[in-house]
């Protein structure tokens, strides 16, 4: 229980480990417009190729970042699904009573379903190479000018910090409720999903009387410290952008330029 | 010398959740001078945890003063001042600690009073030194012992460059050996880097180890001195709730047998001495 990784960071000094954190947050934005840039066979195949040349600099397993799909597979199965069988065209494969399955359709499946695959795995390359403290500093550094717009930038980023701290705090609170209340005779098994709910009711009261506690006794020690809000606060840890910030950048934008050109140039210039 | 902490007719009133106004500090009347050791004790509600946050303008008096290096909590143009002179340390380990990283809670404090990177860079480094702590420089706080934390707890007063520490009971969630850590790491900031410390404690062991002993009951100061003066007086030490050290407890005894023995006997070696 002590162990816990949050998020699913997976530490790690390559290039793309070492990048800024806010841009990655943006170069995985602009990736993920050229997904949506992308309309032909070639389009997918440069994305592909684009994913598979990232996994491999960035060091991590590539099955990794593929079972960060799973979550949404039935979706994706879904899409597949109908777009295949009630997908309108002119060029049927298949037909059985009002099924019919056609090329245009099954093309459609294909596309969207490898454009959900590909958004998955370009954000999730984000979380693997990116722990959540640094993600949040991006963050932040990101939404600072929001602030005059009333985006509360700093706040968001102390709560996010607040919760990273406090999560296996919590979690190994949560475990020695659980033994308590087991020692004391509490059945936490069995039983139907309305049973099983109420049986949580003697872990979550004093989980959150003593998350109250310590969200008392933290405002106080913040005080202590001088804390005041965002204003006039400096940070240790400076951005500060590099060389490698640029190419990843550069990057970006070719693969924009790429899929825009794939998508309308060509039906420009045929 | 001017003292670093002046405490003048104290009083603190507040009101519980069945509006009853309780009086939970009266008459507190102190000085400490800068560099001093000093120990406050008390039983449970004895009002030493409500006098820690009036040192730190975490609460105010409802009467009579009290005034930090010549700033007087009341003003509020003085709290920012106040806070960064004294730091504080408090019971619990686990809910002072403000960030996911060792180094990065140390930073927070200067970050909050808008000191520029490289110098709180600085400083965390020089305060995660004194404490002992640099090794543990990129570790998540949950994966520390109770001793380690509160030394970062410490270390973060430091880097806000506290010249006096208050600390709230520090020990009392420890085990023997995160107790000694601490009680050893105070000792040595006080007597290398002169940091004035306000040690709050229900352990009369630590106690001994100050220059000077306050001794709180129900809400006053009830007598302050020496540790051999203070703990000579056994029988009002237990008409409190506190147990006075083992030494001074069976020359007390011997004493009231007959047995004629020196004053101010509080450790085992006086003890040894006074009898071989």
């Amino acid at each position: 229980m002590l162990d816990i990784t949050l998020g699913q960071y997976y530490p790690g000094n390559s290039f793309i480990h070492r990048l800024d954190p806010r841009t990655k947050i943006l170069t995985t934005l602009l990736l993920i417009i050229a997904v949506f840039l992308a309309n032909t066979a070639i389009g997918y195949g440069i994305l592909c190729a684009m994913v598979v040349l990232i996994i491999a600099v960035s060091g991590i397993p590539f099955m990794m970042v593929l079972k960060s799909v799973k979550p949404l597979l039935l979706i994706i199965v879904m899409t597949l699904l109908l777009h295949t069988l009630l997908g309108q065209g002119e060029h049927v494969l298949y037909q059985w009573k009002i099924f019919k399955v056609t090329e245009e359709g099954l093309q459609m499946g294909v596309k969207m379903s490898m454009r959900l695959i590909l958004l998955l795995m370009i954000s999730s390359i984000l979380t693997f190479t990116t722990s959540p403290i640094v993600l949040t500093d991006g963050i932040e550094s990101l939404l600072r000018p929001f602030r005059v717009i009333g985006v509360p930038a700093h706040e968001l980023a102390m709560m996010m910090t607040i919760a990273l701290r406090f999560i296996p705090t919590l979690m190994e609170e949560t475990d020695r409720i659980i033994k308590a209340q087991t020692a004391r005779g509490a059945d936490f098994s069995g039983g139907n999903l309305l049973a099983r709910a109420k049986n949580m009711l003697p872990i979550l009261v004093p989980l959150f009387i003593s998350a109250f506690r310590r969200a008392d006794d933290l405002a106080v020690a913040m005080e202590a410290r001088c804390y005041r809000g965002g204003d006039g606060r400096t940070r240790m840890h400076q951005l500060a952008y590099r060389s490698g910030d640029f190419i990843a950048f550069v990057f970006a934008f070719v693969m924009i330029g790429l899929l825009a050109f794939l998508r309308w140039g060509l039906a420009l210039h045929p | 010398m001017e003292p670093v902490i002046e405490v003048k007719g104290l009083k603190h009133i507040y009101t519980d959740s069945d509006n009853n106004r309780i009086t939970a500090l009266e008459q507190i009347d102190m000085q400490i001078m800068p560099g001093e050791f000093v120990a406050v004790i008390g039983s449970n509600g004895s009002g030493k945890s409500t006098l820690a946050r009036h040192l730190n303008a975490l609460l105010l008096p409802t009467e009579g003063s009290v005034k930090i290096n010549g700033m007087d909590t009341m003003e509020e143009d003085n709290l920012w001042m106040i806070r960064q002179q004294i730091g504080m340390v408090f019971q619990n380990p686990d809910n002072q600690i403000v960030a996911a990283i060792v180094e990065e809670d140390v930073a927070f404090g200067p970050e909050n009073i808008g000191v520029p990177a490289d110098e709180i860079r600085k400083r965390v480094d020089e305060a995660l030194r004194i404490v002992d702590m640099e090794a543990y420089r990129t570790h998540a706080p949950h994966l520390l012992s109770g001793g380690q934390k509160q030394r970062v707890a410490i270390a973060g007063t430091l880097a806000l460059g506290s010249e006096c520490i208050v600390l709230d009971e520090p020990t009392a969630m420890l085990d023997p050996r995160g107790r000694r850590e601490i009680l050893a790491t105070m000792k040595r900031l006080n007597k290398e880097k002169n940091i004035t410390v306000v040690y709050i404690t229900h352990f009369m062991t630590e106690a001994m180890e100050a220059d000077r002993v306050v001794v709180m009951n129900k809400g006053k100061i009830v007598f302050q001195g020496t540790p051999a003066e203070v703990f000579s007086r056994v029988d009002e030490l237990e008409k409190m709730g506190l147990e006075a050290p083992m030494a001074s407890k069976f020359a007390f005894e011997l004493k009231k047998s007959g047995a004629k023995l020196p004053k101010g006997i509080i450790t085992n070696e006086d003890l040894a001495e006074a009898l071989c």
